[in-house]
């Protein structure tokens, strides 16, 4: 996607928590929810969630991107369940 | 230094307006480079996929990012030619990365 790279933070905060597929370089796609877009570098970090506890964790880099698609959009149980995975036991929010 | 000048802009661009605009805007670059943070933190020390450019994959413990994500510091790099213990691998060079958590 032309531009990924040069769009605003509040612009890339929308894609937060949602089902999104990215179009990579050379045709890659990944899927997977949105825990956060670097503000810095632009990069994706999409969770799958399988079942059980574990969760696997794909990083795209800002620069790579061609195209972002929202498949669904956020659910609460997920979007507590993304949070939970990256929070350690008794760490706080650092945000106001 | 000359190398942070050069590949970094001294100020981070932003959406000139209001000053509700800015807050916001703020407001959102800080959530997001939080978990952002969080993930690397959670990244460091668990070996991690590495998808680089011309269909490249290696293999190698994370240890550390600088801070505006163009290097990452890994250990027990397993390249197609045998394993280096210690690299620096440029993330311009990389598509993607993937680890379990």
């Amino acid at each position: 996607m032309h531009g990924w790279c040069e769009r605003k933070p509040p612009e890339w905060s929308t894609y937060l928590s949602k089902l999104v597929k990215v179009t990579a370089h050379s045709n890659q796609q990944y899927e997977g929810w949105v825990f956060t877009v670097d503000p810095v570098s632009a990069s994706m970090v999409l969770v799958t969630l399988p079942e059980g506890d574990r969760a696997h964790v794909r990083v795209v880099l800002g620069h790579a991107v061609e195209s972002v698609e929202v498949l669904q959009e956020e659910n609460k149980g997920n979007t507590l369940r993304l949070a939970s995975l990256f929070l350690a036991h008794g760490a706080e929010a650092l945000s106001p | 230094s000359p190398r942070f000048i050069a590949l970094c802009p001294t100020s981070i661009p932003s959406s000139a307006g209001e000053g509700a605009c800015i807050e916001e805007e703020q407001r959102s670059r800080s959530e997001l480079r939080e978990r952002f943070l969080r993930t690397l933190i959670k990244m460091s020390n668990k070996p991690v996929n590495f998808d680089m450019y011309e269909g490249v994959q290696v293999r190698a413990k994370f240890g550390a990012s600088d801070i505006d994500v163009l290097n990452f510091q890994v250990s027990e790099l397993q390249t197609p030619i045998g394993v280096q213990k210690e690299a620096l691998l440029r993330c311009h060079d990389m598509i993607s990365f993937s680890f379990d958590v």
